[in-house]
């Protein structure tokens, strides 16, 4: 008996190979569609653009340049939007995870007064909003147009991130907390003393995730902002790739016109690349974590 | 008697009072932590669902936040731009859009992360498995911005990468991102690539939770590898599926699981394929911010509000009847 199920094991049936086949080429296939793309960018945004324009770039640079980085660097608006991003993602993410930290510690507390009311009020708003023109009207009341807080505070709290953190902090014993109380502290200490240090891969996953939205969204500065010096890093991308060849080229400051080699088509995927960089370097730590906020989405 | 009940019963209802407001000021860090996100909530989220009212409101612009509430009623008992939505000539092509778009994109990116985790599922070498996951999902952390730069430096006319192949296989180029009849094609496929690997993960983490006993007994009864998948792999995620189908369809007007309709109508869309890109989200967008018409956009956009609801609602509804597994 065990002789014979050993066998079967080790000879593989052709149902077997077929299996193997067809799985080896669906994940070699899916491989390629999601490396391909990336790649091919990296290795235009490395090729001299009037070279690139003659086509037949596929695999690798032909004429290996760092011009296209330089030249995306000196168009005088992207540095600014770089920053933008770089500090609406910094402080949105601080204070949205702090604040929503919080209220979250606040109605994990069983015996909170009004807990059922704070609840409903939360779970409401993930299936229902007001829309897009009464929030317009609502921010231009508050003077929010036009501001940089545009990107901050509406998204102070996100429902979706309470969830998650509310239930991560029930399941912190009560022990630990009743002690520290005892002991003197108030709330706010027991908070970012105890609970927050405690949660803190939940933590870092929600700031990853908050993050990544702060720098991947574009509709906010789309909407909202019409000054060119505050818009973010992803909204003025929507330009720069529609750009066209001829435009591309008088779009540098302090560059010496003859002798320009850059073209649109190598400096979109160059503008492009240093986007991605930011989310790249997060990618490591994100994919550490995300398993977790995936599986809490779907139950939420 | 009465007299000193009603002594009593005031006296209770004094101490309650009290009580409570001792509890509560015992818990007033807690408090002040609550009520600052519910309030924030309140202006920040509720506020703005009280200004819905102009969808029924001959609102303008001009008249303010104040004017939300205070504008007049529109024509047909309020009912008017609901009507003007269904008389507009755009309307049937931005529902057909809509509906077309979502069911495509439910129809072809529901299943892919299915059967993705399924083949990684089957993978024997582990290393390469980890690694080719690892990439599927990177996608969903790129900005849909970044997405459309891709899909320019792929499609486009002069330089793209197709149709550079296309001439040196010495066939005519296609305008892809003009031509209204590649629209639905490349909404859906760069959909899929953007949001399969990260879907996969939610169906591989059910699947890796299944008890690995059934998988011996079956071999020990003789079943195929295939027939594993069917008869144990398959019906063990099931309630997964069911799941991830009611949040795909309570999405369905956003463009599915990915909510991808607004982006892509945005980015992808212009005047010549604009017949075939123009979603409902991109709609309440285009009358409300781009053309000011505030309350024909607001009433839009509480059209298709309420539908997503319903299609949450009803979904949630049929997948507890059929199969015990709902959201709430």
């Amino acid at each position: 008996m065990l002789a014979t199920y050993k066998n079967k094991r080790i000879k593989r049936s052709t149902e077997d190979y077929i299996i193997d086949f067809v799985v080896a080429i669906i994940v070699c296939f899916v491989f390629f569609v999601t490396v391909y793309p990336f790649w091919y960018c990296i290795v235009l945004s490395f090729n001299e653009g009037t070279d690139a324009l003659r086509g037949g770039i596929y695999f690798w640079p032909r004429k290996i340049t760092l011009e296209n980085y330089n030249a995306v660097i000196g168009i005088d608006y992207i540095p600014t939007a770089f920053m933008v991003s770089v500090a609406r993602t910094l402080l949105g993410t601080v204070l949205c995870v702090v604040f929503t930290g919080l209220f979250a510690f606040a109605i994990s507390h069983k015996k909170l007064m009004g807990r059922k009311i704070y609840i409903t009020a939360m779970i409401i708003i993930m299936y229902f909003s007001g829309g897009l023109i009464p929030q317009y009207m609502l921010y231009k009341t508050m003077g929010l147009m036009n501001s940089f807080w545009v990107y901050i505070i509406p998204n102070l709290f996100s429902a979706f991130n309470a969830v998650i953190m509310m239930n991560a902090f029930r399941e912190i014993p009560d022990s630990l907390e009743e002690a520290a109380i005892i002991d003197g502290a108030n709330d706010m200490r027991v908070f970012f003393q105890i609970v927050f240090p405690i949660s803190m891969p939940t933590m870092a996953t929600m700031a990853l995730y908050s993050g990544v939205w702060h720098w991947n969204t574009w509709t906010d500065s789309a909407f909202f902002i019409s000054n060119k010096s505050l818009k973010t890093l992803s909204n003025v991308m929507i330009n720069l790739i529609n750009q066209s060849e001829s435009a591309a080229q008088t779009m540098v400051g302090n560059i010496n016109q003859s002798q320009v080699t850059y073209t649109a088509m190598t400096l979109r995927p160059a503008a492009m690349i240093i986007c991605v960089i930011p989310i790249a370097i997060v990618y490591p730590f994100l994919q550490k974590h995300f398993v977790k906020g995936v599986m809490l989405g779907s139950i939420k | 008697m009465s007299v000193i009940n009603k002594a009593k019963e005031k006296s209770n209802y004094k101490a309650r009072i009290k009580r409570s407001l001792r509890r509560f000021y015992a818990q007033r860090w807690l408090q002040l932590f609550a009520i600052l996100g519910f309030v924030y909530i309140l202006i920040f989220n509720y506020l703005p669902m009280l200004g819905i009212q102009i969808a029924f409101k001959s609102y303008k612009p001009s008249m303010g936040f104040k004017g939300m509430f205070t504008a007049p009623l529109a024509r047909n008992y309020g009912f008017y731009h609901f009507i003007s939505f269904l008389k507009d000539p755009n309307f049937s092509i931005v529902m057909r859009n809509t509906v077309g778009l979502s069911l495509m994109k439910l129809f072809f990116s529901f299943p892919v992360p299915i059967l993705f985790a399924l083949a990684l599922n089957e993978m024997r070498h582990i290393k390469i498995k980890r690694i080719v996951q690892t990439v599927s999902y990177l996608p969903h952390f790129i900005s849909w911005v970044i997405v459309y730069g891709i899909l320019f430096s792929f499609l486009n006319t002069s330089n793209g990468v197709i149709n550079s192949l296309l001439q040196s296989l010495g066939k005519e180029k296609m305008e892809f991102l003009t031509g209204k009849e590649y629209y639905y094609t490349i909404a859906v496929i760069s959909d899929i690539w953007k949001e399969m690997g990260w879907w996969s993960i939610i169906f591989l983490a059910a699947i890796s939770g299944i008890d690995q006993t059934q998988y011996e007994a079956a071999k020990v009864d003789g079943a195929s590898r295939f027939r594993c998948i069917w008869s144990i792999t398959l019906p063990n995620i099931k309630s997964t599926i069911m799941i991830v189908l009611i949040l795909a369809i309570g999405s369905l007007i956003r463009g599915g699981m990915g909510g991808s309709n607004f982006d892509q109508s945005y980015l992808l869309g212009n005047s010549l394929n604009y017949e075939r890109s123009v979603t409902l989200p991109y709609y309440v967008y285009e009358m409300g911010l781009a053309q000011q018409r505030f309350s024909y956009a607001t009433a839009i956009g509480l059209f298709q509000s309420v539908i997503s609801l319903l299609l949450v609602l009803i979904s949630n509804y049929v997948s507890d009847k059929l199969t015990g597994s709902s959201l709430f």
